[in-house]
């Protein structure tokens, strides 16, 4: 490792390294604690500057001891006053009182766990024995010296405060440890903390650089460059303290967009650049355009898919305008003038203006149909929707589905398979896709779209169709209709390294502020 | 979408092919399905079937049919579809009219049950209830011994309270109004014919009940066990159609098993579609023709007829030149061909989507956003710029954070009748709320807190269409220690700046805010929108324990100002 030259290091030293320095320069040597007290700092700044010193080899370590002081636990402290239950045990069958085990702990005010403990190893000491009933007896002669070591070693303690581990007498000692160790450390009797102690001294480098520190304070500093100090001009022949610029900074609140709005940003420009004009209607809808004008016939199965929120109040739309309701109304009941047989049922107007929350953003296209689209034209929605699922890592109360349209004489099966494959390039960057036979309600032919995504692998990217001439007709559309739809949130949540779908909705400010999003 | 469990042998038996789990996933695809599931050591596999209107695809007999069918390269003849005489009847009587009017049957023999097809006959009978027959309301099956059964039978009303049977599932006769209050399968499904003053009951010639459509079958001869091989299957409900459908597709299951169909005549108490007395299984003599044309229309090339003949035959269809393309008739166990383009999608499906080759249309359109939408973004801009962090919430809430946190009591709602948790029952109506949620959630955050959101709202609104109106708002909320009101106008006055609009404030009282410091925010005569000190109660209500200062403004109202 090349040293950096002191000249250098002189000029970026913080004034807490040049205080420990200078410190060092009168003493030669200084334990942290001297240190401390030489340069005039608190311990916390005193380790900061000595770390960033040593690292910057400015100093060093010539010596490091440990010690260790006991003083005593709150269990300590309480057998300080009342005695170890050991001895209180002993004291008590001395005093001719009757013990058994189960009395025990009732008659000496002892926790249970604690008299067991005391018990059992004074009977390894064979100190006590069970007699008769379970009565507890001294056993004649016993040799008593290690509970009144112990008793004596927590006296010394308790007046001394603290107690250096190494002035103790070995046999102290050792039934220190035994009491350390055997009661772990929440019921220890005493507790052995440990202390540092770091002798700091200058190395080569650092005298070079302490020298240089003496010339330099010739010269004054300045800190901070003020208006006063530009106004009157006392910078000049004056240096500027040098910055560590590898300090971490705080963190400040920004400005910023919520990360899976500004993804959705970017498909709303993607969209634009292909081509497409924004739809919309509203969150409220009559399931005549959220179903029936999507040739979804009322009793059908796929309503109970898209099961949907109801409205309470009102529960019905006002009626369904004209000659929208009649057309959808007779292509329902039998085909109208598309071709289609219908599907033969009566069909029901207040069901039709039953009120829902929209429950998939097709009913954007159904509407868009109804209010003359530019043909050719493509259109493309970012469509809140609801349904009526438990909500959970996969379901959101509410969500968004891109959805659109496309209208026009060239529409027909391929240039559908040409628009997702466009699709797939240009939300995916997947260039291999799978074209898969699908069912939706209101399309035929229909499609589902699989795709190979860079991180993913093959993915779901979206399903399709032709709209069904019993959708486009009451409408008064003639040409060919794609309709499509894209399931982007599994890309999102990638983008966004999110695992769970609600959190794309979050209420934690935290989360939005750490997201980092990133198309 | 019905979810079914197939075995392996059963699927090897039909199919004709050792199983290949890839190649049956690929093959799946010819009937919407997707294989969810391969449970090496039983055998058992789940198949999601994704085609609402093919019920004949519900169970492994249809599955297999089909995949056979385009293996083979046509569907398998069957002879009982054809006109017939019958030897049995069921006679329906007028008192079912105005109820459960229609009933089919056949009787499969030859085929002796074992575990496997009462798996399978059961899971078919449920899916097809449940699903295609929206819970017995228009379809429901009954399987029976057909040994002990002396024909004809009567399809009758009959007073609920007076006639009894010992229905599965119990020991003791019961009522029919006994079923209905009492047996499980009565509370589910007499509720379907219970308002009617006689209800269906099916009967033999000798009095004895096989069932009470569309709730139970009876005990003592309602219930297939395994070793039974002559099986009387009848099919009630309220279209005759839909009902010798679902006869003809139990029909073919049991014919592609190996059994042999015997016809059941029906005889109506009047004139129906297809006569008074109807032999069944039947074909429902859907024919459809297609033109050139009409193909060339949806798939974007000319396909010839003798590639159409050929891939509808290998997709289970009749299928022959017409005039001016093609004509098919429908298989009998489907009934979903409503329109041409249904015979183009499976025409499509047949030949494989992949033979189609992609093309992007070539016709040039401009693209664009909404007014509102762009007015939105260059407002979210403006807030980022002003250093707030924009966030997104959910907008289907509980009514409480909109009302009572608010101070805001008996506010009108767009509410959910279905409610299924009370957080999530009524569309926002302001946004504001949304913010101050997230502030309750974020006091760990580091501060200061500057939020704000751009997003839609519903205003219940009597003379709407809808019976409310969808708007879009702006909230922003500033929450820290010294927030103030003069910070959060600072804010206000430069976003207007930017949007080159002119506003005033007008002293207001709002039960949300500090009285004496919230103003409307007025645009030529029109108030837009309200900023103010929140009220320490709002701040109480919501657990916020640093101040806050918020604004809301109407977007629609603005950008129109």
């Amino acid at each position: 490792m090349t040293l950096p030259d002191p000249e250098s290091l002189v000029s970026s030293l913080h004034p807490l390294e040049v205080a420990v320095i200078q410190a060092l320069v009168k003493a030669r040597e200084a334990t942290d604690a001297e240190l401390a007290e030489a340069a005039q700092m608190d311990p916390a700044r005193r380790d900061m500057a000595c770390g960033w010193l040593a690292e910057k080899s400015i100093i060093e370590c010539a010596h490091e001891s440990v010690a260790h002081t006991v003083s005593l636990t709150e269990t300590g402290q309480r057998y300080a006053s009342g005695g170890t239950p050991e001895a209180r045990i002993i004291g008590a069958l001395t005093a001719g009182r009757e013990l058994t085990m189960a009395s025990l702990s009732e008659a000496l005010e002892m926790e249970q766990s604690e008299a067991g403990t005391a018990v059992g190893a004074l009977k390894k000491a064979a100190v006590i024995t069970s007699g008769k009933g379970g009565a507890l007896e001294m056993v004649p002669g016993a040799d008593l010296a290690q509970f009144e070591r112990v008793g004596a070693l927590i006296a010394q303690v308790a007046s001394e405060g603290t107690v250096d581990q190494a002035t103790l007498p070995e046999e102290q000692q050792q039934a220190l440890d035994g009491l350390h160790r055997k009661r772990g450390k929440s019921k220890g009797v005493f507790r052995v903390d440990e202390h540092r102690t770091r002798t700091y001294v200058l190395s080569r480098l650092g005298s070079e650089v302490a020298a240089l520190l003496k010339d330099r304070a010739q010269i004054e500093e300045i800190g901070q460059l003020t208006s006063r100090i530009l106004a009157d001009g006392s910078w000049k022949g004056k240096a500027f303290r040098r910055y560590n610029i590898n300090l971490k900074p705080p963190r400040v609140a920004v400005g910023r967009k919520h990360p899976y709005r500004a993804y959705l940003d970017q498909i709303k420009a993607k969209m634009v650049a292909m081509g497409f004009q924004q739809m919309t209607s509203p969150l409220v809808q009559n399931e005549f355009w959220n179903n029936d004008a999507l040739f979804m016939p009322q009793f059908h199965p796929a309503r109970d898919i898209h099961d949907a929120y109801f409205v309470a109040d009102p529960k019905h739309s006002k009626p369904v305008e004209e000659p929208f309701f009649s057309n959808v109304a007779k292509v329902h009941a039998d085909g109208g003038d598309t071709g289609s047989t219908g599907w033969n049922y009566k069909f029901r107007e207040m069901q039709s203006r039953r009120l829902v929350l929209r429950s998939q953003g097709t009913a954007d296209s159904a509407h868009k149909l109804s209010e003359g689209p530019d043909i050719p034209g493509k259109y493309f929605s970012i469509a809140r929707c609801f349904r009526y699922d438990q909500v959970d890592a996969t379901h959101a109360p509410d969500f968004f589905q891109v959805e659109g349209i496309v209208l026009g004489e060239q529409i027909n099966f391929r240039t559908l398979l040409g628009m997702l494959k466009m699709f797939a390039h240009e939300m995916a960057k997947a260039d291999q896709v799978k074209f898969v036979p699908a069912y939706f309600p209101f399309t035929e032919p229909s499609v589902e779209m699989h795709a190979k995504h860079p991180k993913l692998g093959w993915i779901e990217l979206g399903g399709a169709g032709l709209f069904r001439p019993e959708v486009t007709g009451p409408m008064g559309i003639s040409e060919p209709v794609i309709a499509w739809g894209l399931g982007l949130d599994r890309m999102a949540m990638v983008a966004l390294n999110i695992h769970d779908i609600r959190d794309l909705f979050s209420s934690d400010l935290d989360l939005i502020r750490t997201t980092r999003g990133g198309v | 979408m019905p979810t079914i469990t197939v075995h392996r042998k059963d699927l090897e038996t039909l199919l004709g092919i050792p199983f290949d789990a890839d190649e049956f996933e690929r093959l799946l695809e010819l009937v919407k399905g997707e294989l969810d599931d391969v449970d090496a050591a039983t055998g058992e596999m789940r198949v999601e079937l994704n085609d609402t209107n093919r019920p004949d695809l519900w169970c492994v007999e249809g599955i297999c049919r089909q995949l056979v069918a385009h293996r083979e390269g046509s569907g398998k003849g069957y002879d009982f579809f054809a006109p017939r005489t019958a030897e049995r009847q069921v006679i329906v009587d007028a008192s079912v009219s105005g109820v459960r009017p229609y009933i089919g049957a056949c009787i499969s023999r030859g085929v002796t049950v074992d575990d496997t097809l009462l798996t399978q006959l059961i899971q078919t009978q449920e899916k097809v209830c449940d699903v295609y027959g929206r819970k017995r309301r228009s379809i429901a099956i009954g399987i029976y011994d057909a040994s002990g059964l002396k024909f004809p039978l009567h399809y009758k009303g009959v007073s609920p309270s007076e006639a009894a049977f010992v229905p599965l599932g119990m020991d003791e006769p019961l009522t029919l109004s006994q079923i209905a209050e009492m047996h499980p399968k009565g509370q589910q499904y007499a509720p379907i014919v219970s308002r009617h003053a006689q209800w269906p009951l099916l009967v033999d010639d000798a009095d004895t009940v096989l069932s009470f459509p569309p709730v139970i079958n009876s005990r003592q001869v309602g219930e297939v066990q395994v070793g039974d091989s002559e099986l009387f299957i009848e099919v009630t409900g309220t279209d005759l159609r839909m009902v010798t459908m679902v006869i003809n597709l139990l029909a073919a299951n049991m014919a592609d098993r190996g059994a042999s169909i015997d016809p059941v005549e029906v005889v109506f108490p009047e004139e129906t579609p297809f006569g008074r007395t109807v032999v069944m299984p039947r074909h429902l003599e859907r024919v459809q023709a297609v033109t050139l044309p009409a193909f060339r229309r949806v798939l974007g090339e000319d396909v010839s007829v003798e590639e159409l003949v050929k891939a509808l035959t290998a997709y289970g269809y009749q299928a022959r030149t017409a005039a001016s393309g093609v004509e098919v008739t429908v298989p009998p166990y489907r009934d979903d061909i409503l329109h041409p383009v249904d015979v183009i999608e499976d025409f499509a499906i047949s030949r494989g989507y992949d033979a189609f080759a992609a093309e992007l249309p070539a016709e040039f359109t401009v693209g664009g956003l909404l007014p509102l939408e762009k007015y939105s973004d260059r407002v979210r801009e403006q807030m980022v710029g002003l250093g707030f962090q924009e966030v997104l919430s959910n907008i289907l809430v509980g009514r409480e954070e909109l009302t009572d946190h608010m101070e805001l009591h008996g506010a009108k709602l767009v509410s959910v009748s279905n409610v299924m948790t009370a957080s999530y029952s009524v569309l926002r109506n302001a946004v504001l709320p949304s913010l101050l949620k997230m502030e309750q959630q974020s006091g760990r955050a580091f501060y200061p807190h500057a939020l704000f959101e751009v997003g839609e709202v519903a205003i219940p609104q009597a003379d709407a269409p809808m019976g409310s109106e969808t708007r879009v708002q702006l909230a922003a909320l500033l929450a820290h220690a010294e927030a103030n009101f003069s910070e959060l106008t600072a804010k206000l006055e430069m976003l207007f700046f930017y949007l080159n609009t002119e506003y005033r404030l007008e002293g207001v009282d709002h039960a949300s805010y500090i009285p004496g410091r919230a103003g409307r925010i007025v645009v030529g005569r029109e108030s837009v929108g309200i900023i103010g000190e929140l009220s320490p109660e709002v701040l109480e209500n919501w657990g916020i324990t640093v101040p806050a200062v918020a604004f809301e403004i109407d977007l629609n109202a603005l950008s129109a100002a």
